[in-house]
């Protein structure tokens, strides 16, 4: 009886088990399951976007913002995925010669723009070719694009699956039409509408934008209905949108991540993707030994550790480590005793003694200014003199002095995935010359000409600072890449349960290289 | 001036002082009066002020109270006193805290003088600001003021410090509000004054630097020489500044210095007081005052006209009088009444020219008494010389009636020859005393007086050295240079003739002539002295008057001569004498003759040769 008995407490209690297991794996199983509708109201920091890539300046800010919404409404001919995989994107299969010299990229059959005419290689053509290197030509073959380069090019695919490199066809009314998951909804977009001007859309800036599900994609619909864009939302503003639920997405600031985090807020950061350096102005060559003391004199743990609380990475190198894989072998010395022995050294009459030696912020922001301003303390520890810019000039780019500035605050956002284009666009843009035996595809040559730049004091990394996100609860399947790409394609949304106390903050951790 | 203009002036004088006394004792005490007012203003400004920067420092370290009072301040307190805490968390919190209790400037330090957070200096953060840690008890300290670094230069601030004890381990909260134009604006200025704050946060002068209370101040580089006294100064100083030229735009400046910790200049409370008012007021002052004294001018000048001539009428009576008399007019009497001292002075006046005509016509009857008197004993003294001798012989004539035709014609031969020789000489004596009363008109022109001395000496030359008489020296001391005089040359021979003569006379036994000229005050100096037997007092007073001598043989006219030419020459003649020791006349001639027609040298040389002979036979007539 006894035996009876507790064998039926077992199988009863083996029933309960599968019953709460059936149970749980029910509430799993409804609770993962993708949700088609709804809109994702999205708040970003930018006040104007352009959707147009032939108008986006490398290296900006804002570049980072308008390839996000571009990659809501054009594909490229590829993509890299989380873990390091090229993945078909308009093109198929792709293939090139020994050499790298040659690539054949097969287009995708039945593909169609927005509003229903379909793809051509053409159109593909006629989209990328602006884009390209000077050495870089591509071509039509077939329903294939060949690209033609005269020095061997194998980070091609690196190339074409970031950046600005996507396909659009440019209608006679200057109008891009795109193949992706969304359209410009121009009827719900306040003032003009965005994507139908290929121009910039500062004036008046755009304030809301909506991206509608593109049902006809090749790709599928995606599970979003719409996405409400806001531009030129404040970073304190947008942190308390996201935690009333007036928004699902916005930008952090680094500043905020803290306070975010403290909230219990879901936050994402991405990779480093943001430098932030000095440049000695190029026509007012500096002494060698003024430059070699004021990088001994930058701190930049402090200025990682303490100014952007821990949310930045003090940074030796141009690339990223993610980005280059050398990073590593540079390294960022403070010694200020001996910044302070060259700069006795330095006759009377050199910048930064008797006068000042100016430093010009070329980017706006609060942080570009609390940089600024730590260099400049740094500076004054070692006996320099340096004039930061005021409050004003650093917030708009406008108020700046008109004196010639000796110093330059820059900051670079890290657009492509290929290094030798990345350093080759940075090198460009700050005015640093290009060795003429240089092969930007070479690893070696890369990092010699990255140690030459370094060593040479033409540039100064400082920090280097990664994106950040906030996100609501209720957005789903959130898979972004480590190098700032939202796949916002992917992302559903669940409903928000009435009254529900926040989730403790989940920080998604920072990408590898791909 | 005549008396009666000098009473004018006086009078004019008087009454302009007078109002220009009242006029400036009138704005003396008004700018005196209205610099008080100034000063109580101003003093009560600076009182303002200062009961302003007393409520500021209280509400610092009220809100500094309630934070370190607070709950979060304390668990930051806590954490900092760990040594492994992680100070970067607390990187924004000053900010918060400043915004949180309205600071400008919050910063937060660690027991080691690290700062932890700044509102106003993020970048500052790591760095050390020991000063925080050396006071003990900041309580005690109380609110100070602080050259506050800032990342675009410096600001003053007003600031407290507070200290948070956890664990022995102190966390520093430093606060501080702007010293800016909010706490002008605070203060209640009367009309015509303002207050300015100066922050000493440069080197050199700098015109953002220099606030006023509503931000209206304009020109503030003028104000770079005050400012640049005013931060070289510890004490308070009071200038006035002239910013125009017209005084009204002046204004003094009360500097009130704001000092540190440790006693340097931080800044400078300025008060401003425009001194238009006192300005205006003055220049009323004056103008009125001129008004006043033009009017008093006015009538000062009719009734000083009619009292000046009413007092000065009798005067100027008196003194047409007293020129009457001295012009020779004795009998000159003055109609003039009243009993008051100019009619006093009107009756004396009357009686003393009375008394003046009667002695005067006395004394010329008596002078002429004399006159005649000495005239007629010299006359008397020389005819009696030959009346004698004639008397003798007419005698002798008589008597000789009864001799013999021999003896009376050899008697009457010698008597009338005696009779031809006295007659002779009566007739000389004429003669010379015609001469005297026939004094020649002189002839000007330039002559060399060392010169006219050496002639005259020449003629004498055989006679100082004659053979049987004793032998004469001469000693010339003639002044070289010596200017040319207006003179006529044959009178002034004349005279150099008989001074030499007198003095050969008054040296029988011989001794030494000495001839000495010099130029004294304009005037060319010529002495004449001998070494003989001298002259009495009595002698040298009468000396010049005609006919008197001295000599056995002497007419007197010789010395009254040369007295004569001497003035005529306008010129003067004095004797100094020591009986037995010898005399020297003095001649002082002026240099040039007023009103006198000059010949040249040359026209009179020609004559010279007869006027000198007659004048040397005229001289030693004498």
């Amino acid at each position: 009886m006894r035996s009876i008995a507790l064998r039926w407490l077992a199988v009863s209690r083996r029933i309960a088990a599968l019953l709460a297991l059936f149970v749980f794996a029910c509430a799993s199983f409804s609770s993962t399951k993708p949700r088609y509708g709804g809109a994702l109201r999205v708040e970003l920091l930018a006040t104007s976007i352009t959707l147009d890539p032939r108008g986006w300046k490398p290296g900006s800010r804002d570049f980072a913002t308008n390839e996000r919404l571009a990659a809501l409404v054009f594909d490229r001919l590829i993509s890299l995925d989380n873990y390091g995989h090229f993945v078909p994107q308009l093109a198929t299969e792709w293939s090139h010669d020994s050499s790298f010299r040659r690539w054949q990229f097969v287009l995708r059959a039945g593909v169609k723009f927005s509003d229903g005419q379909p793809l051509t290689p053409a159109d593909a053509v006629a989209a990328i070719a602006p884009l390209l290197p000077q050495d870089l030509k591509v071509s039509t073959s077939g329903n294939s694009l060949v690209f033609q380069s005269s020095e061997p090019r194998p980070d091609l695919l690196e190339l074409l699956a970031s950046s600005r490199f996507f396909i659009y066809r440019v209608l006679p009314n200057g109008s891009l039409l795109g193949t992706g998951a969304f359209t410009v909804d121009e009827t719900a977009s306040s003032s003009r509408s965005a994507a139908a001007d290929s121009a910039s859309v500062t004036q008046p800036p755009v304030q809301h934008l909506r991206f509608t599900a593109n049902e006809s994609c090749w790709a599928g619909r995606p599970f979003l209905n719409a996405i409400d864009v806001t531009l030129g939302v404040p970073p304190l503003r947008a942190f308390f949108d996201l935690q009333v639920g007036k928004a699902e997405l916005v930008e952090l600031a680094p500043d905020i991540v803290r306070r975010a985090n403290q909230a219990n807020t879901r936050v994402w950061a991405s990779s480093p993707l943001t430098l932030y350096a000095l440049r000695f102005d190029e026509a007012r060559p500096q002494n060698e030994k003024l430059r070699e003391a004021l990088s001994l004199s930058l701190d930049r743990a402090t200025m990682a550790g303490v100014l952007l609380q821990k949310q930045a990475e003090p940074a030796a190198a141009l690339l990223p480590q993610w980005l280059s894989g050398y990073a590593f072998l540079f390294h960022a010395e403070t010694d200020f005793e001996r910044a302070k022995e060259l700069r006795a050294s330095l006759p009377a009459n050199v910048a930064g003694g008797a006068s000042p030696l100016h430093l010009q912020t070329d980017v706006s922001g609060d942080l570009a200014r609390l940089l600024a301003e730590r260099v400049a303390v740094n500076a004054r520890q070692t006996g320099f003199s340096v004039q930061a810019p005021g409050k004003t000039a650093a917030r708009d780019a406008n108020a700046r002095s008109t004196e010639p500035a000796e110093l330059h605050l820059f900051a670079w956002r890290i657009a492509s995935l290929s290094p030798s284009e990345e350093l080759h666009l940075l090198a460009k843009s700050q005015h640093v010359e290009e060795p003429k035996e240089n092969n930007p595809a070479d690893p070696d040559r890369r990092y010699a000409w990255e140690r030459k730049i370094l060593e040479e004091r033409k540039l100064m990394p400082l920090v280097a600072l990664p994106d950040y996100s906030g996100l609501a609860p209720t957005v789903r399947d959130w898979q972004p890449s480590p190098w700032g790409e939202w796949r916002l394609a992917d992302v559903w949304l669940e409903p928000a349960p009435a009254q529900k106390p926040s989730a403790p903050a989940v920080n998604t951790p920072t990408g590898a290289r791909p | 001036m005549s008396f009666r203009t000098k009473l004018f002036w006086v009078f004019l004088i008087t009454m302009l002082v007078s109002v220009s006394v009242v006029g400036y004792a009138v704005t003396y005490y008004s700018r005196s009066a209205f610099e008080e007012i100034d000063r109580e203003r101003t003093e009560a400004l600076v009182a303002q002020f200062q009961k302003e920067y007393v409520q500021r420092g209280e509400e610092i370290a009220r809100q500094l109270d309630n934070i370190i009072g607070s709950e979060i301040t304390l668990k930051t307190a806590l954490d900092l006193a760990n040594p492994n805490a992680d100070q970067s968390i607390y990187f924004r919190d000053a900010a918060g805290i400043a915004q949180d209790h309205g600071l400008d400037f919050v910063e937060l330090v660690n027991f080691q003088g690290t700062l932890i957070s700044s509102a106003q200096y993020p970048a500052r953060v790591g760095y050390k600001e020991e000063w925080v840690t050396q006071v003990n008890d900041w309580r005690e300290a109380g609110p100070f003021l602080r050259k506050e670094e800032l990342p675009d230069g410096y600001d003053l601030s007003l600031t407290v410090v507070r200290a948070l004890p956890v664990e022995k381990k102190n966390l520093y909260i430093v606060g501080g509000k702007k010293m800016d134009r909010r706490l002008l604006a605070s203060l209640v200025l009367p009309a015509g004054m303002r207050a300015l704050l100066y922050r000493n946060l440069d080197p050199s002068f700098s015109t953002a630097l220099l606030l006023d209370s509503n931000d209206t101040l304009q020109n503030a580089d003028r104000f770079e020489p005050l400012i640049n006294q005013i931060r070289q100064q510890t004490q308070p100083m009071v200038k006035t500044v002239d910013w125009t030229g017209d005084a009204a735009d002046a204004e003094t400046f009360h500097s009130i210095p704001l000092l540190g910790r440790n006693n340097e200049v931080l800044g400078a409370l300025l008060v401003g007081s425009s001194r238009r008012e006192l300005v205006l007021l003055t220049r009323k002052i004056v103008w009125i005052a001129a008004l006043v004294g033009v009017a008093a001018l006015l009538i000062g000048l009719i009734l000083t006209w009619w009292i000046s001539r009413r007092i000065t009428r009798p005067i100027e009576e008196l003194a047409e009088g007293a020129r009457d008399v001295a012009s020779g007019r004795w009998d000159r009497h003055i109609d003039l009444r009243g009993r008051d001292e100019v009619g006093q002075l009107a009756g004396a006046f009357n009686e003393m020219t009375h008394t003046l005509a009667s002695q005067k016509e006395r004394l010329v009857q008596a002078e002429r008494v004399a006159a005649w008197r000495e005239l007629a004993r010299r006359l008397a003294h020389e005819l009696r010389n030959p009346l004698f001798p004639l008397q003798i012989t007419v005698e002798n004539l008589q008597r000789a009636r009864q001799l013999s035709q021999d003896q009376f014609q050899e008697v009457f031969n010698e008597s009338t020859a005696t009779l031809k020789a006295e007659l002779s000489n009566l007739n000389a004596i004429v003669n010379r005393f015609s001469d005297f009363s026939k004094m020649p008109t002189p002839r000007f022109t330039r002559v060399r007086v060392n010169e006219a001395l050496r002639d005259a000496m020449r003629l004498f030359e055989p006679q100082f050295n004659a053979v049987g008489k004793p032998p004469i020296g001469t000693e010339l001391f003639l002044a070289e240079g010596l200017p040319e005089v207006d003179a006529d040359p044959d009178l002034l021979h004349k005279a150099f003739q008989n001074l030499i003569l007198n003095a050969l006379d008054a040296m029988p036994a011989g001794g030494s002539l000495k001839l000495r000229t010099s130029e004294h005050d304009g005037k060319v100096r010529i002495e004449v002295t001998d070494t003989g037997r001298g002259l009495t007092p009595e002698e040298c007073s009468r000396l010049f008057t005609p006919y008197y001598t001295t000599k056995q043989l002497g007419t007197g006219l010789g010395l009254a001569i040369v007295q004569s030419i001497v003035s005529d020459h306008h010129g003067t003649i004095s004797v100094s004498s020591e009986e037995g020791r010898g005399t020297t006349f003095r001649i002082d001639l002026p240099l040039r003759q007023s009103n006198a027609l000059v010949k040249p040298a040359a026209e009179e040389q020609k004559l010279e040769g007869t006027e000198s002979a007659k004048a040397a036979a005229v001289a030693n007539q004498g």
